[in-house]
């Protein structure tokens, strides 16, 4: 059997003392960096690249993936704890996660995030050594045609992110496809919406818009009534989930393991929309769906399963084709160069111990991450305790630093200013920030795959429905609108009698 | 409020998302709009933003029809720290250099509650600072001058 | 106080090269110089091929120099972003920018307004290396040659599409220059990068594509693309079988290069310290090991043959902008 063969050697190569300690150095850096509201993997794999210089290649790529998943662990607990998302993928946990720490449950919402991620990462990395080359080929087959129609089921679940007014977060989801826009138009390089500020030619930063209207509004938010509260949670019960917890969590998990699974493949955006997408289905067959935005368990345990299912996966692309599907895969293209290793389809043949190394490491890396986390889990929770006074200085520090760290760029800076004040007012208005923030996410790829797919076929549209994989696709869609909408009109009359919240 | 007979957030609200997509609106029409098959660099943000401005009118009619919450305190003080710190820090982090920047940025935001003393806030800062320093600097070697021009002599 | 400081440094550090050079008649390196740690500008994002060059040399002018230097990557604008930040630098040697055929040549060219002046705002300080170009093809498209694509693009006029890393990027143009050459016809689509748009050419998606020779020399290799030719003068020492595309388009000729430029002012001998560093690095086995397999050659120059080639350069690309009607706000 080639697979064990294949695997035997991944797992001696990454089991080696030295391996072993970059892969667990890699984690702890991870874990680190994620928990720092702002810093994300990027800045940091970019200061590590010229160390990797003197590794040898197998452990300077385990330590630069441990870093990744690691921070990707990391992102969720600041998510949870702080409602302050440093990936995209930890946006949604933060939706449930957060309201789940306010009341208490901080501990658990942590312990459901690292269980749910550790089985996710074990099970993907387990379909990355058995399909990563078959599933290459799947990926090809999506053109600029299916990922728009890809796009437009992303943005058709949207809607049940939101658990208020559906009329706003189609509203919500408008504007963050708007701001997406931001930037320089690939096809002719013309500036829009840049009010003439050469910093925001390449748009707006993903962590900046994500700090200012998560994390920044919420300060804001906890500002409000000073004389009453001094602390974020007054109490917090059980420090690990219940029996009860872990039944809930069970499908929750498996489902998004799958979702995940399935489009981290997908290089560009793939692996950001898992995380949304397992939320929607979660909404979708609980039978619980008011629970949904505040603190429904099976709202962190679908989603972290899927982001950190994807976050595997997207190793597909990269280690089977040479192809980074993120900044952070680039960069580890990068450390491959750098190396001497030409990435590359050639990457698994003729270098085998590399490419089954860095595979088994991920699972390795997976159970140091769910075995060093949990015993965090009581200090992190500790950490909530702490007066907010003394908690925001700290925050706003790391936030500086962090978002300038993207690119170097000061005007990131002002722009977490002005979309923490945005959040604000939105919050304030009732408004909700997840949708805003898939728009925003989707807006580029969206214009971006329409066009494309609009030129590639000379101005035909019906290419969207004559090429097989995207008529699904918009099939898809279109049933998701019908199961949204059909209840929901339901659910808006009752709301207009009650209102929101 | 409730003797108002609509719902004055989400009239807020709408006004909003009217004005944003008009924004947003007038910004398109400046751009080369092309045609459906062929769309130029306004095409689609067009289209967005006049959803945006339906959308917008929606909410504005439907506020009429309910009463709603109030939009409760508004939190004019923290605003007016905690939204300046990350600007200051941009401000100085190339002239003061990395240290001085981060050390009044936390500063700045310490003042963001009244609960703040302004001893503890300095020593708060610059605790901040000696462990920012010590991982970002140091530790993962983040390429920012500790002190900038401004300070150096 | 910290104007005159500087001024009086570099006045009599000036004064005293001057008369060393009098003396011994080759430039004496700058005394006291780096006694901080050097900031490398890589005006690109982290992970890509100016990057990677990046990298490599800042490391072994660290060791060279004594003291750190880091590379820091202010992308954005196409390379523009990055490049005014080091044209409004302090102009003391410690702030250095990696500079590449689309900073100093195609940019400004391209750009109705760019915030900097490529010759006058920067002094030279080397060239690195020069990485050529490759026209690769999916494999499903039946040619084999450049005559062959030539022929197909000819018989069937706006059929084919090309693939390339972006609107105005030194890829977009060789294609363009391509077109124009060759008198053929091929619908452009840009991506955001080169790594997007060479999955859609594996894919299939898109048939032709111009591509840094370092990015798709694996997918050459084990045959997931196919290579007609590299877009240089002579061919590539890593791929001596593939011909070059000026062997059917008489003439044509494009490549990527990289160089290291500081903000104009920096005073000579620093730049020739600097200049000195760069040069040792670019000489050193283990560099020009890494270089080759990257398929980049390793060049490397004087101040005064850099700004030589940077101006030649912009006299090349001119005409090929101005004829492809490349004009972006």
């Amino acid at each position: 059997m080639e697979l064990f063969s294949n695997l035997a050697l991944g797992f001696a190569t990454a089991a080696s003392p030295e391996n072993l300690l970059f892969c667990l150095i890699g984690v702890l850096l991870g874990t680190l960096i994620g928990v720092l509201p702002g810093i994300g993997a990027t800045a940091t794999i970019a200061m590590l690249l010229p160390i990797t210089f003197q590794l040898e290649p197998v452990s300077s790529l385990i330590m630069l993936a441990g870093i990744y998943y690691g921070a990707q662990y990391g992102g969720s607990t600041t998510a949870i704890l702080i409602n302050m998302p440093g990936e995209s993928s930890s946006a949604v946990t933060a939706i449930d996660g957060y309201q789940m720490a306010r009341k208490g449950r901080a501990g658990a919402a942590l312990s459901i995030a690292a269980l749910g991620s550790f089985f996710a990462g074990t099970v993907s990395t387990f379909l990355v050594a058995l399909f990563a080359i078959p599933l290459t080929g799947i990926a090809l087959k999506f053109g600029a045609a299916e990922y728009f129609s890809l796009m437009i089921v992303g943005l058709v679940s949207s809607v049940a992110l939101a658990h208020g007014s559906v009329v706003k977060a189609l509203a919500m989801v408008s504007l963050g496809l708007l701001l997406g826009l931001v930037g320089t138009d690939i096809y002719t390089g013309t500036p829009r919406f840049t009010l003439g500020i050469r910093e925001y030619a390449d748009g707006l930063n993903f962590v900046a818009v994500a700090v200012g209207v998560f994390g920044i509004a919420e300060i804001l938010r906890n500002l409000e009534g000073e004389k009453t509260r001094s602390v974020l949670v007054q109490k917090v019960s059980g420090l690990w989930p219940t029996r009860d917890d872990f039944r809930r969590m069970a499908a929750p998990v498996l489902r998004g393991t799958a979702i995940g699974s399935a489009l981290g493949i997908l290089p560009g955006g793939g692996a950001i929309l898992a995380a949304f997408a397992s939320y929607t289905v979660e909404k979708r067959v609980s039978d619980k769906p008011e629970e949904f935005g505040h603190g429904a368990i099976a709202g962190v345990a679908g989603p972290e399963s899927a982001n950190n299912a994807g976050a595997q996966t997207s190793f597909i692309p990269l280690l089977t084709l040479g192809i980074p599907a993120n900044p952070v895969m680039a960069l580890m293209v990068g450390a491959m160069i750098i190396q001497g290793i030409v990435p590359g389809p050639n990457v698994a043949s003729e270098q085998p111990a590399l490419f089954w190394g860095i595979i088994a490491s991920m699972w390795i890396g997976n159970l140091m991450l769910v075995v060093l986390n949990l015993p965090l889990i009581g200090l992190w929770v500790k950490l909530l305790t702490i007066p907010y006074y003394v908690l925001f200085p700290i925050i706003m520090a790391f936030c500086s630093i962090g978002v300038y760290s993207v690119n170097s760029n000061v005007y990131d800076l002002y722009a977490v200013a002005f979309f923490g004040l945005a959040g604000y007012l939105l919050v304030k208005l009732r408004c909700e920030p997840a949708p805003l923030l898939l728009g925003f996410v989707l807006g580029p790829l969206l214009e971006e795959n329409l066009r494309r797919a609009m030129i590639l076929s000379r101005g035909d549209p019906t290419t969207f429905i004559t090429r097989p994989i995207s008529a699904t696709l918009l099939l898809i869609a279109l049933a998701v609108l019908v199961i949204v909408f059909l209840p929901s009109v339901k659910a808006k009359r009752e709301e207009v009698f009650q209102e929101e919240d | 409020m409730k003797t108002l007979a609509f719902d004055s957030t989400n009239a807020i609200c709408g006004a909003v998302f009217l004005i944003l997509g008009g924004f947003f609106t007038y910004q398109s029409l400046t751009l080369d709009l092309g045609t459906a098959l062929r769309m130029g660099p306004g095409y689609f943000p067009l289209l967005l933003a006049l959803i945006l401005m339906l959308l917008g009118i929606v909410v504005l009619v439907q506020s009429v029809r309910v009463s709603g919450e109030p939009l409760g305190p508004i939190a004019l003080r923290g605003m007016a720290f905690i939204l300046p710190a990350p600007v200051f820090f941009g401000l100085t982090v190339r002239g003061l250099g990395f240290v001085p920047a981060l050390f009044f940025t936390a500063l700045i935001a310490a003042f963001a509650s009244s609960r703040m003393k302004p001893t503890m806030a300095l020593m708060l800062a610059a605790a901040i600072t000696l462990f920012s320093v010590a991982v970002f600097s140091y530790a993962l070697g983040l390429p920012f001058q500790r002190f900038g021009p401004w300070v150096r002599f | 106080m910290r104007r005159l400081h500087l001024t009086r440094r570099r006045a009599l550090a000036a004064g005293l090269s001057l008369a060393a050079t009098l003396a011994l008649g080759s430039p004496v390196l700058a005394e006291g110089f780096p006694d901080r740690q050097i900031t490398m500008v890589v005006p690109f994002a982290a992970g890509g091929s100016t990057d990677v060059v990046a990298r490599i040399v800042a490391q072994k002018m660290s060791d060279d120099l004594g003291q750190q230097v880091i590379v820091q990557n202010v992308a954005g604008a196409g390379g523009n972003l990055g490049a005014d930040n080091v044209a409004r630098a302090e102009p003391d040697g410690y702030t250095i920018l990696m500079g590449t055929v689309a900073t100093h040549a195609l940019n400004p060219l391209i750009l109705k307004s760019t915030p900097y002046d490529a010759e006058k705002d920067f002094a030279p300080i080397s060239l690195l290396v020069v990485v050529p170009n490759v026209l690769i093809v999916n494999p499903e498209l039946p040619v084999k040659t450049v005559a062959e694509l030539v022929a197909l693009l000819k018989a069937e006029p706006g059929k084919y599409s090309y693939a390339s890393s972006g609107n105005g990027t030194p890829l977009h143009l060789s294609g363009e220059l391509f077109k124009s050459m060759a008198g053929v016809e091929m619908e452009h689509i840009p991506y955001k990068g080169a790594g997007p748009a060479l999955n859609d050419v594996i894919g299939n998606q898109v048939p032709i594509m111009f591509d840094n020779l370092p990015s798709s020399s694996g997918h050459i290799k084990t045959g997931t693309l196919r290579g007609l030719a590299v877009t240089t003068k002579e061919r590539a020492p890593s791929f001596p079988e593939m011909p070059t595309v000026g062997e059917s388009v008489p003439g044509y000729e494009t490549y990527t290069w990289n160089a290291l430029f500081a903000p104009a002012g920096t005073p000579p001998e620093v730049v020739a310290r600097l200049n000195d560093a760069a040069n040792k690095a670019l000489a050193d086995p283990a560099v020009a090991e890494r270089m080759t397999e990257f398929s980049a050659t390793i060049v490397g120059s004087t101040p005064e043959e850099l700004a030589a080639h940077v101006k030649a350069e912009i006299a090349k690309w001119t005409p090929v902008v101005r004829d492809a009607k490349i004009q972006l706000d």
